[in-house]
């Protein structure tokens, strides 16, 4: 292989390892501008979600085989009905007290996390892909089918999205919610619900993804702490409340990860991911994209 | 003893809030910034106080440039402030807001308090004593050891004035001092303008209040998007066809 | 009554002082007294989060750093030279309070939203540092051997007599957690954590004491880490750990975070609790994540905070309860002069 091909297969494998933190972030992104709440147990909403998926697939409920595309969906909806439920727990958390805020995520990651080590143990499970094994190749480039997939289907929702958000009815709705609350609530917007329906996608997307890179990563409940930070980097690297700024930054991220366990030491990928993410937050703490703030003084 | 701003120029990204503003406040005096919203009052006290540096120009106190320094060495050259919507310490008591100011009094180091608890516990009551003192100049002697938000408004705008003078300042800006006090509140808030300035005190006021600033000022500067217009006596401002112009065309009342 | 109260707060505090220094005498077995030794570890890392975090609103995670500092500082300087305790504590609590102040200084420019973020990822690249660079602390299999202390010509061997040495910095540990609160610098975190503004036009210097209540939790916590070394006479680079820190957290917010007296009561009740519940480890871990939520929506000044509300609430004093800042009731402005 010529060193441009290893350059551009690591650059492949970082864009799909990077649309997963991308779809996780964007959880973290909507949350955070519609609520103004940083919520810290994304990364377990995630897992969760992974789990609701894959149980279905790997036979595990009851001993029902459903097929994939079905579990996906599946696991989807249970995300977000989860998200929902959520949402209304921490209805009274958001635009608190930062430390109150932080503080009450962490401990609803905590519960989350390990009321899944007691019902599926800590253990975890390889999952197998529903499609062929066998690498494709484009252009010079070996990529696994299961990968390909997660990189389309990332892209058609990422993309379902912003259509969404620019286009529909309820889309606009939440958008001027997220942009000033008093005043959409004023002219009649159910922030409420439009809050609600921000924790439910953001926790379908999250779900999404785990599903979709079951097959290429392990499952077992540390994912949550796992990429649950390193989707909540993703988030500040593209600019914290900034939806584009999500994906940039899931990708960059990714990207990063892939090129540094590559070409330097996977060893230390986490910490050299983490010290790239501060130096970001200190040069330019709008991110790459740059910041929606929330707050009004 | 005298606070020079020399051209200042304010630019956050495209907008200039203030536009080339030249004053000069004498020691002793008391001296009103006035003009409609947003002609840049606040911005020049945040510059003043160390909050913004200044896009281009400068600020001097006494000789020495100050535009530019962080705020709190500002008020160790002798600078103190109040806020336009109050920020007392939320969680404290009226006293101990009151001692924060006093910060740079105090003597004793933590290591030194540790191993002589005694003169630490000396000092301490000494600093209350003359925290108190302070209290008792405005009158809220007596709610000391409650918590400075649980207040009434009036009460509350004097906690931050006593604050302010606990750090011995030379000169004091105030930022619309006399907001949202009734017409008895404003007539202390006189009073007590006249005596800090009668103690040798120099006050720079921005204040939207009519009648507290004429009745008080010793010169008035009128600011208007963001540059000088006018400057000079109350009786001078008071007359000055540009300065109602400015004011009539924002339909403000003078 | 006013007597009458500080009569019972001293009694209180004579059959307190009692009681702890029999406490190694009375404890059923050697395994409790070692819990109640854990313990007052925690509670020293409780007062130092409660001091960067309760008073001076520094959103610090990094404690397991702080914590492995001390740790291994001591750990190495005794295996490898024969350095005694007596040197590795000023030399732990220097090198932790450093890394604390040196944690503090690229969070100053940070928005708090991230603060948490900053101190957990950089916790963790000192984390996988720390396991993988085996030539400073000899990996994952850790450090062993680490003598237990003699002082005086007395050897603390053993949980009883080590049971006096943690006792003592505990004690030492609230105490000049106190001065501080009561003080100068008491005063500027506070203010600090209330309006940063403010105190700036105040003549706080806040990036000096925000700096100093991280190095703060750093000395605390790296006094806790020689003490632990010690104690265990192994370590490994699992004290570097973020649940640790979560654990702290836990404790302290549980107890009351922004009261020293918070710190005691968290301190000594999730570690005694975690013991207790052993058995049922992940079920701990959701109670605690529980406790957590509970406390954050319903009682946020944790345990000491709802002491204070049902004082207030009742009219009652409890007789180890500082005498609150009261809240007076609105009241019209008289339009007398």
């Amino acid at each position: 292989m010529t060193s441009l091909s290893i350059f551009l297969q690591t650059l492949v494998g970082g864009i799909g390892i990077g649309s997963l933190y991308a779809l996780v972030a964007l959880g973290y992104s909507m949350i955070y501008r519609s609520m103004g709440l940083v919520n810290f147990a994304h990364g377990s909403i995630y897992m969760i979600g992974t789990y609701f998926g894959i149980i279905w697939y790997r036979g595990m409920v009851m001993g029902l085989q459903v097929p994939y595309p079905i579990a996906f969906v599946i696991g989807i909806l249970l995300n977000a009905l989860l998200g929902l439920f959520l949402e209304r727990l921490f209805r009274p958390l958001a635009h608190l007290d930062l430390m109150l805020m932080l503080l009450g995520t962490i401990g609803l990651g905590y519960v989350l996390d390990n009321l899944a080590v007691i019902i599926w143990g800590a253990e975890g499970f390889a999952v197998k892909s529903p499609l062929p094994n066998e690498p494709i190749v484009i252009g010079g480039v070996a990529l696994l089918p299961q990968m390909l997939l997660l990189i389309v289907v990332s892209a058609l929702l990422m993309i379902g999205l912003n259509v969404f958000l620019a286009r529909s009815k309820m889309g606009k709705a939440m958008r001027a919610a997220a942009q000033d609350r008093e005043t959409a609530s004023a002219m009649g917007i159910p922030v409420n619900t439009t809050n609600a329906l921000v924790f439910a996608i953001g926790a379908g997307l999250a779900a999404a993804a785990g599903i979709l890179a079951a097959p290429i990563v392990y499952v077992n409940p540390a994912m949550s702490a796992a990429v649950g930070l390193k989707g909540f980097a993703a988030f500040i690297l593209g600019g914290a409340g900034s939806i584009p700024g999500a994906i940039v930054g899931g990708l960059v991220f990714g990207v990063l990860e892939a090129l540094s366990a590559g070409f330097v030491s996977s060893q230390y990928t986490k910490g050299i991911a983490f010290v790239v993410m501060i130096l970001v937050l200190m040069i330019k703490p709008a991110g790459i994209v740059g910041e929606v703030t929330v707050d009004k003084v | 003893m005298s606070l020079e701003i020399e051209h200042l120029v304010m630019r956050f990204g495209g907008v200039v809030a203030v536009n080339d503003v030249s004053l000069s406040v004498q020691p002793g005096k008391i001296h009103g910034l006035i003009g409609p919203n947003g002609s840049g009052k606040t911005t020049i006290f945040n510059v003043i106080s160390g909050y913004y540096k200044p896009t281009s120009g400068k600020v001097t106190f006494e000789g020495k440039v100050i535009s530019g320094l962080p705020a709190h060495q500002i008020t160790a050259l002798g600078f103190a402030r109040t806020f336009q919507n109050l920020r007392l310490f939320k969680t404290m008591t009226v006293l101990d807001n009151v001692l924060v100011a006093m910060g740079h009094h105090t003597q004793t180091r933590l290591w030194q308090a540790l191993l002589d608890p005694i003169s630490s516990a000396r000092e301490d009551k000494w600093l209350t004593e003359k925290a108190m003192n302070l209290l008792e100049l405005f009158n809220i002697a007596e709610y000391a050891r409650e918590r400075a938000t649980s207040l009434p408004y009036g009460h509350q705008r004097r906690v931050e004035m006593a604050r302010a003078l606990a750090t011995e300042p030379k000169i004091v800006l105030f930022d619309e001092p006399a907001a949202g006090l009734n017409e008895s509140e404003t007539e202390q808030l006189s009073e007590t303008l006249l005596k800090i300035r009668d103690a040798g005190i120099t006050i720079l006021l921005v204040e939207h209040d009519m009648r507290l600033v004429m009745g008080i000022c010793d010169i008035v500067s009128v600011l208007d998007y963001g540059k000088k217009i006018a400057e000079g006596s109350t009786q001078a401002i008071r007359t000055d066809p540009v300065v109602i112009e400015a004011y009539l065309g924002k339909e403000e009342e003078l | 009554m006013k007597n009458r109260s500080r009569m019972l707060k001293w009694i209180l505090l004579a059959v307190g002082a009692l009681v702890l220094l029999a406490y190694p005498l009375i404890a059923p077995n050697r395994y409790t007294v070692h819990i109640v030794n854990m313990a007052g570890i925690w509670i020293l890392m409780s007062l130092g989060l409660n001091l960067a975090m309760g008073y001076c609103g520094q959103i610090n995670l990094a404690l397991g750093a702080f914590w492995g500092v001390g740790a291994y500082t001591a750990a190495l300087l005794s295996t490898r030279f024969g350095v005694p305790i007596w040197i590795n504590l000023p030399l732990g609590m220097a090198l932790a309070g450093l890394t604390g102040a040196l944690i503090a200084l690229p969070m100053l420019k940070v928005r708090s939203h991230y603060l948490a973020l900053v101190t957990i990822g950089l916790a963790e690249t000192i984390n996988i540092i720390m396991v993988n660079e085996t030539w400073l602390t000899e990996g994952p299999l850790g450090i062993s051997g680490i003598p237990m202390p003699n002082l005086f010509g007395i050897a603390f061997d053993g949980a009883e007599r080590f049971f006096y040495i943690i006792l003592f910095f505990v004690v030492l540990g609230f105490l000049v957690a106190r001065q501080i609160v009561n003080h100068r610098i008491g005063r500027a975190f506070i203010a600090i954590r209330d309006d940063e503004t403010a105190a700036r036009a105040m003549g706080v210097n806040v990036a000096f004491y925000q700096v100093l209540a991280n190095a703060i939790a750093g000395v605390y916590c790296g006094v806790a880490g020689v003490l632990y070394a010690h104690m265990s006479t192994y370590i490994s680079p699992d004290i570097f750990e973020f649940k640790n820190a979560l654990f702290v957290l836990t404790m302290t917010m549980v107890g009351g975070m922004g009261s020293l007296a918070g710190s005691i009561v968290g301190g000594l009740a999730l570690p005694l609790t975690q013991e207790w519940l052993r058995a049922i480890k992940h079920w701990q871990l959701v109670g605690f994540g529980l406790a957590i939520i509970i406390v954050v929506l319903f009682m946020p000044g944790g345990v000491v905070g709802l002491t204070q509300k049902i004082e207030q609430a009742g009219g009652i004093r409890l007789p180890w309860m500082r005498k609150p800042a009261e809240d007076k009731p609105q009241m019209e402005e008289p339009n007398v002069a």
